[in-house]
């Protein structure tokens, strides 16, 4: 999916146009036949998009229509809807625990994509070396992927445990007291990013890898002749060309950060003292606990603009150095 | 001096390098080796301590008393269903705005980039009470029907790939008179393994691992998936049975790594070739 | 993947769904089936230490009914509500459900409860049979919303053991009291049976409070049952000013009970530290004794046969210490309620009154699983555990004295999700007992509809 940005300057993939070639006027029985093959084509294409653009509208849009409207009610589900108004909004507005779940949320996010984006790409810079064995170290580093969070939650547990766990006797070889990690409100969100680092570096490397090895091997060469230092020649020219891959994995991580949820919810629902109920649990927990669904609404839409906000940021920083063929 | 520093640099990446891949896999490991413990010597010994002797009775026990068959069954089934679904119907609409010309085509195709970054969770409530007006709480179509017919991503994934297939291919079958359906099946797909291949394993792990639609959806038995299955043997068992836990978590995480390792080669390449372009 | 193998598999997924969307996929799962006039309940529990008994009494049921099937659905306590609430917001929830006062008013106000008062009346069911307390619990508004299941109360289970050799009685650890200034005669025994490595007590010179190697008790629950709500009884706390009024927990009386029972972790080091006993993922109070973690703890009777399993009748009961105001203990019970919304009404109905009955009550109460709701059945529970050894009688005597109950209210959802979080930290030492007493008590008031 990287390969919604390709570089303009280098891909010689762009613009292999969709516009109709430039025919000159003919005579009106071709023009007939034309119209005909148009319609024809039209018809084919919502033939083969219907499906798709059913899933899309039913599970989808129309959801984020309801949202909205539930957002205004007072709901549980059960009895008759009551029209609020914006009153679920303005209690978000003065409610404490949202914006310590909103908090939680960013710093959860902060832990997470700068720490998991730099390890991933050095480890790509690694990896991107012909290594012997390169590819079995490929192959171990994306198994973390596929872990499913909630059957990982006892070993983490365990892991993190403040007697027994592995952590803190590793830990103790260095003479370290480790703390009592996930009964701290200190450690318990840092440990939660570092098991989602460990769940995505690797997934993370391969794209920016696949970015790296896109990156012709001539530009280095021209560097090389120009007396270019590995420093020079990582700032110069793999970071702004590995910008593409950078753009996709910094929007789909963050985009996925914001949303944790399994981890929270098998390993700590929220605590302690709320220090780790992100907005993804606490909008779960007013929905399918309390089952206060306008107000849970209201929070799923502010979730949502948050989202988008970031997103648009980091498409605006990227906008400026890239150009990227979404066409 | 520059070959011994260039040694003991390459030492020191692969070490690094091993380091990482064994933080990569202890998780696993750790299952694993818990899972195959006694029951007693589970909270006697250190986590890495090796199981010895090894006992496949934690297994035999979570399958057979605790449900994980079925729980593993019914997941298969849904993660089968949804990524067959995913990729036929993706595969369709990518295929459309790939190569059609159409009035509406890019409307939709910029509908289905700025819905990718909705929120699961928010569409979680107005599914739900779909789901409970077409009477499809606690069904297979209630689980697997929001995924089935494709998702944003997954028609953006297919269609970039179709668009850096050279145009010459189809237009020469164009000639020769073939359909769109021909051209779609004859060329596009076969051209598109990797792409598919991608998208396959992407649907079916996320599907394979998903907690919270099913947590909302499914409460009997007879619909319960492994995600679901694993956090209720948690909450009920994790303190005075950790042993069936373990050995339940196991079964959750090897069937993926088993298919992962058994396609390997495909995958990694396949991720790796769609972030190519 | 050849064209034609592709071909094939469009088209099994194809047929799939079609498959399943006209048969098996769109039948729900949860509905209850009746096939060749055989009707399937579905009955929802959260404890497994209560399934085997539950399922004896069932297997008698099905016997006397062919064409009924029950099936259990357990749900651990901290999964049910969410489970069950969006089941019935679904409109699947299970037939019949164990009920609990805490949400009871709740569903009675949401009329997913069905009323079984014509039901009683049809079939002239005598409901004198049950202690009137227990049947009150479950009316509003004159309507029945559930027969009495059972009653408990919360007690001292002790390592027989440990106790002998700390040179306590059962009668001693019964007859203890504590108070706010020095923890009085109740923290005393627990020195006594707080042992560190070093074979020291807290009470003596360099006890290590880090390298503990048997607490005197282990305390632990998830909404104050088993734990505070007892010592607030003993400290004249009332949890709610009237029934249906307000929470008053952020009462200077609650406070004190709420922090005593922290003092017991945190200042006098004779109780399980609550990193270990925490919910939600901390270890169970049978568990803690089990492990030989603690000599004593503070849990309810439910519990009898989890101990039984793994103590095999080397424990034995006390009743709770006195407080400053005197005995006091949590008094509550369960019902078996009919969901307003399930198809199989009357079988569900046969159900409850099963499950309400003498006989059934009797094979309960034979598994020495859970008190009776029938209060003639008391004098048989206590036989059946003096069969094992074990003299229960520390329930009943505590039950005939001060008791609280749980508050009844329309936000104990709200109560539950704020509750174990906040006291958790009060427990590490993280919160003040009074702020944690204030924020949930504001948010639960918030919640009363």
């Amino acid at each position: 999916m990287t390969d919604n940005m390709s570089v303009a300057v280098s891909s010689p993939l762009v613009d292999r146009g969709h516009r109709p070639p430039a025919v000159p006027p003919g005579a009106p029985a071709v023009e007939r036949h034309r119209r005909r093959s148009r319609i024809r084509a039209t018809v084919e294409a919502y033939v083969l998009l219907a499906p798709s653009l059913a899933g899309l509208a039913l599970f989808l849009v129309a959801p984020i229509v309801g949202v909205v409207v539930i957002s205004f009610f007072d709901w549980n589900l059960m009895g008759a809807p009551h029209f609020v108004g914006l009153a679920n909004y303005r209690e978000m507005m003065g409610d404490s625990e949202v914006w310590r779940a909103m908090r939680n949320t960013t710093y959860y996010v902060v832990l997470n994509i700068p720490a998991q984006t730099v390890l991933a790409l050095l480890l790509a810079l690694a990896m991107n070396r012909k290594l012997r064995g390169g590819k079995a170290f490929r192959v171990l580093f994306v198994l973390p992927w596929m872990a499913m969070p909630v059957a990982l939650g006892i070993v983490w547990s365990w892991a993190f445990d403040p007697q027994h766990g592995v952590v803190n006797q590793f830990l103790a070889l260095f003479g370290v007291d480790g703390p009592a990690w996930l009964s701290s409100t200190t450690w318990a969100m840092p440990v939660l990013a570092s098991v989602n680092i460990w769940q995505y570096t690797g997934y993370t490397m391969l794209f920016l890898l696949a970015g790296l090895q896109a990156i012709p091997e001539s530009l280095y060469e021209a560097a090389d002749m120009d007396g270019a230092g590995p420093v020079l020649r990582f700032f110069r020219i793999t970071l702004p060309l590995l910008r593409p891959s950078m753009f996709f994995v910094l929007v789909t991580n963050t985009i996925g950060s914001f949303q944790m949820f399994d981890t929270v919810y098998v390993m700590t629902q929220g605590g302690p003292g709320g220090s780790t109920d992100t907005m993804n649990y606490h909008i779960y927990q007013q929905a399918f606990q309390l089952f206060r669904t306008g107000y849970a609404s209201a929070l799923a839409m502010l979730l949502f603009a948050v989202i988008l906000l970031v997103t648009a940021v980091q498409v605006l920083y990227f906008r400026k150095r890239t150009v990227y063929d979404f066409s | 001096m520059s070959s011994l520093s260039t040694a003991v640099r390459r030492t020191t990446l692969y070490g690094i390098l091993a380091a990482g891949a064994l933080l990569s896999i202890a998780p696993y490991l750790l299952t694993l080796n818990g899972a195959l413990k006694r029951p007693s010597d589970l909270l006697s010994t250190d986590a890495w301590a090796p199981a010895h002797p090894a006992t496949s009775a934690n297994f035999t026990a979570v399958w057979n008393q605790y449900g994980m068959s079925s729980f593993l069954l019914h997941t298969l089934a849904v993660a089968v269903l949804v990524t067959v679904g995913q990729m036929v119907f993706s595969a369709l609409a990518a295929y459309a705005l790939a190569r059609m010309e159409f009035p509406g085509r890019d409307w939709i195709f910029w509908g289905y980039l700025a819905t990718m970054m909705v929120p699961q969770m928010i569409t979680l409530v107005p599914l739900f009470l779909m789901m409970r007006e077409l009477n499809m709480v606690d069904t297979y179509a209630g689980l697997i029907l929001p995924t089935f017919l494709g998702t944003p991503y997954g028609v953006f994934l297919v269609r970039q790939h179709f668009r850096t297939i050279p145009k010459d291919l189809e237009a020469a079958a164009r000639i020769d008179g073939a359909s769109t359906w021909s051209i779609l099946v004859r060329i596009m797909l076969p051209l598109s393994r990797p792409v598919l291949a991608t998208l396959a394993i992407i649907t079916f792990v996320n599907t394979w691992n998903n907690l919270i639609w099913p947590l909302i959806i499914t409460n009997s038995d007879r619909t319960r998936v492994v995600t679901v299955g694993i956090s209720a043997l948690q909450g009920e068992h994790v303190s005075d049975l950790p042993h069936i836990v373990l050995a339940g978590a196991a079964l959750a995480l090897l069937p993926l790594i088993a298919v992962f390792l058994l396609f390997q080669r495909h995958i990694v390449r396949s991720i790796a070739l769609t972030g190519l372009k | 993947m050849s064209a034609t193998s592709r071909r094939v598999l469009a088209a099994t997924a194809t047929s799939a769904l079609l498959l399943c969307l006209t048969t098996a996929c769109g039948s729900s799962g949860s509905e209850t089936s009746s096939s060749g006039g055989t009707v399937t309940l579905r009955y929802a529990i959260w404890d497994a230490v209560q399934q085997p008994a539950l399922q004896k009494s069932i297997d008698v049921f099905e016997q006397q009914h062919p064409k009924i099937k029950v099936k259990i659905e357990l749900n651990a306590w901290a999964q049910y509500w969410s489970k069950l609430q969006t089941q019935m917001a679904g409109r699947t929830a299970p037939d019949v459900f164990w009920d609990h006062v805490a949400y009871f008013p709740q569903f009675a106000q949401q009329n997913v409860l069905t009323d079984l008062t014509p039901y009683i009346k049809a079939d002239k069911l005598d409901t004198s049979i049950y202690d009137p307390k227990l049947l009150a619990g479950w009316q509003q508004d004159g309507k029945q919303y559930g027969l009495p299941k059972d009653w408990d109360t919360i007690a001292q289970v002790y390592n027989k053991t440990m106790l002998e050799k700390a040179g306590l009685t059962q009668s001693e650890l019964g007859g203890l009291s504590w108070n706010t200034t020095d923890g009085g005669t109740f923290v005393k025994a627990l020195q006594k049976l707080t042992v560190d490595a070093n074979g020291k007590h807290p009470n003596e010179k360099g006890f290590d409070s880090k390298q503990v190697k048997q607490y005197g008790l282990a305390l632990g629950s998830s909404n104050g049952q088993t734990d505070w709500w007892d010592a607030a009884a003993q400290n004249g706390c009332k949890l709610q000013d009237k029934a249906w009024g307000k929470w008053t927990i952020d009462q200077p009386s609650c406070v004190e009970a709420i922090q005593f029972v922290r003092d017991l972790r945190l200042k006098y080091h004779v109780a399980v530290p609550a990193s270990v006993t925490n919910t939600p993922n901390g270890a169970s109070l049978p568990q803690v004794m089990a492990r030989k973690q603690a000599a004593v703890v503070w849990d309810g009777s439910w519990d009898l046969n989890a101990y039984q399993s793994s103590m095999k009748g080397n424990f034995g009961i006390a009743e709770l210490p006195g407080g400053p105001v005197g005995k006091g203990t949590v008094y509550n019970g369960l019902s078996n309620a009919l969901y307003a919304g399930g198809k199989h009404p009357k079988e569900a109905w046969e159900l409850v009154k099963w499950l309400g009955s003498e006989e059934s009550q009797k094979i309960i109460v034979s598994e020495g699983s859970v008190w009776p709701g029938i209060p003639t059945l008391n004098k048989d529970y206590v036989a059946v555990w003096k069969q094992r050894g074990v003299d229960v009688s520390g329930f009943s005597k505590e039950a005939e004295g001060t008791t609280i109950g749980y508050p009844l209210t329309t936000s104990s959802a709200t109560y539950s999700v704020k509750v174990q979080d906040a006291f958790n930290q009060v427990w590490l030492g993280q919160q003040s007992p009074k702020a944690a007493a204030d924020s949930v008590n504001e948010a639960s008031n918030a919640a009363i509809k």
